[in-house]
């Protein structure tokens, strides 16, 4: 059974002239259970907005998302799914424990269980000796990492990660792929992550969607069927991501 | 000329860590004696004027430091500052609370906001005299009336503050909040709150200090005890020594306040700040 179903999804956003700028023309995708899918395209072609509608933070004008097979709507287990912003959003008044710590208050977890958790979590994503940094002092890959701890400490069944390590130089965002890969494995989650980065899409993603811009849709889906870890040097991932290249 | 050593033109990183601390250190006590040499300044000046005039136009520093002796043993004194400094407390809370509830919710609310704008606006232009008539009228001698002119001097402040502060909250934090699920009230207490606790806190110590100035004229007013009523005394006695002995306690007490209790409390709730690089 797929975890998330997005049907035949369009959307418009109201322009300041009075037009409306179509955003989204009948976007279908399909995500397996534990599957990592990825979702290129070129900026501006409304990959943070499809995000943001399985979120349920934006609501589609057209079609309907499924969630674990439950209309979006009448969807209740919300808290089994979390975000990675394109941004770190980290709050500037918390250290890294309580920025990770934030996702867990929202559920209500008793203090002595989060402080647990939240230790745990800074091990999972090596940050155990930067607990009481603040964001500010932490370099950009840390700050990646306590982003990606906050996603992580509620368990979540589902991860959304948009664009989550653009930002890093390359070495650093090698590690950041494995990281996640490797707690994937450990947690079994389904992720949806979108990225601009034709790569980055083939080393992590079982099946990559290419999405066109203006107003965007979906111009080709792809599996690969590349054992992992995969070396994002290697021919075959080069291969790979030549042949997405092109119908970008 | 001075002990400070000398840094040489091109400091070699010797991989040794910076000795920040010890130059910190020299620089707060260089600081600290200029302080001390202003002091004896101003007191120097403060005598000499003090030769050409009479007491009761300007009496010397030794005869103040008498009069401040002789009125801290005082069995009054004790009580009059106490009940000065709980109607100052009394009425900068009621404000305080009064301020960051009702900031936030004109915040939060764009047409509640537009609609108590000019009402806010009536309040500031008011001056604090005003308030403290209108207080003696609806209040009487009684410990309300100081309480009402405090409030009414600190609370705009600080409730425009908050109000504006509103506006500079993250809409990506409390979209990330959203994502979690998180309820209204935690929305407001862990995103809105961290956010206007810096504004809050300059608005309300400028609020403090007026509503602490302006207490003593609402006392001179309307009230039968206090420091107000207790300076309005000695200057119809032409007793300047005593008027000047409870200035200085005054202005003593307002900067233990600030060496105290502020200043440390603002070092710890700000301490995620990032400090600019101050040269
Ligand atoms: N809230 C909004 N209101 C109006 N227009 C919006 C809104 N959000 C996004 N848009 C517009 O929708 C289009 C798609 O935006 P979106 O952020 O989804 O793109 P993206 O694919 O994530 O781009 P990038 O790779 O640069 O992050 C853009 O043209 C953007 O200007
Ligand atoms: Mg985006």
């Amino acid at each position: 059974m797929s975890v998330v179903k997005v049907q035949s999804v369009s959307k418009w956003f109201p322009r300041r002239d009075g037009e409306s700028l179509h955003v989204l023309q009948n976007i279908d995708l399909d995500v397996p259970e534990k599957a990592i899918v990825a979702i290129v395209g070129a900026s501006g072609c409304g990959k943070s907005t499809l995000l943001n509608i399985i979120a349920g933070l934006v609501t589609p004008d057209r079609g309907c998302v499924f969630l674990n097979g439950v209309k979006a709507s009448a969807f209740e287990d919300w808290r089994s799914l979390t975000y990675m912003f394109q941004e770190d959003r980290l709050l500037p008044w918390r250290t890294a424990t309580q920025n990770v710590a934030f996702g867990l208050e929202a559920a209500g977890v008793a203090r002595p269980e989060r402080r647990e958790r939240v230790t745990e979590t800074l091990a999972l994503v090596g940050l155990s000796g930067f607990a009481d940094a603040y964001p500010h002092e932490l370099s950009g890959g840390m700050r990646s990492r306590v982003a990606l701890a906050r996603s992580l400490v509620t368990r979540p069944q589902i991860l959304l990660m948009d664009e989550p390590f653009s930002k890093l130089d390359p070495s650093i965002r090698t590690q950041m792929h494995d990281e996640v890969l490797r707690i994937k494995e450990l947690m079994g989650m389904t992720i949806v992550f979108v990225t601009h980065d034709v790569e980055e899409a083939v080393v992590l993603a079982d099946k990559v969607v290419v999405l066109n811009p203006r107003p965007g849709r979906v111009r080709e889906t792809q599996e690969i069927r590349l054992p992992y870890p995969r070396d994002p040097l290697s021919p075959d991932v080069a291969e790979q991501a030549r042949l997405l290249r092109r119908s970008l | 000329m001075s002990a400070v050593p000398v840094s040489p033109a091109a400091p070699v990183d010797d991989g040794r860590p910076k000795p920040v601390p010890g130059a910190a250190r020299d620089r707060r006590l260089k600081l600290a004696a200029l302080r001390l040499a202003l002091l004896v300044a101003l007191l120097a000046i403060w005598q000499v004027a003090s030769l050409g005039a009479p007491p009761f136009v300007l009496p010397s520093p030794m005869r103040v430091w008498e009069a401040w002796t002789t009125l801290v043993a005082s069995p009054t004194f004790w009580k009059d500052l106490g009940v000065t400094f709980e109607r100052i407390v009394t009425g900068f809370a009621l404000a305080a609370i009064f301020g960051v509830v009702v900031g936030l919710v004109l915040g939060a609310s764009k047409t509640l906001g537009e609609f108590f704008e000019p009402v806010l606006t009536l309040i500031t232009t008011v001056s604090s005299a005003i308030w403290a008539i209108f207080a003696l009228i609806w209040f009487g001698l009684s410990n309300w009336t100081t309480i009402f002119v405090v409030f009414m001097t600190a609370m705009p402040l600080i409730l425009t503050t908050v109000w504006q502060g509103t506006r500079t909250v993250n809409a990506d934090f409390v979209e990330l909040a959203r994502t979690f699920r998180m309820s209204q009230a935690q929305v407001l207490t862990k995103i809105y709150l961290p956010t206007i606790l810096p504004l809050f806190f300059s608005s309300a110590r400028l609020a403090f200090g007026f509503g602490a100035r302006v207490s003593l004229v609402a006392e001179t007013l309307g009230a039968s005890s206090g420091v107000g009523v207790r300076l309005k005394q000695a200057a119809d006695l032409l007793q300047t020594d005593q008027v000047f002995a409870w200035t200085l306690t005054l202005v003593a007490l307002m900067l233990a306040l600030e060496a105290l209790v502020l200043k440390p409390l603002e070092a710890r709730l700000f301490r995620w700040k990032k400090q600019a690089e101050a040269s």
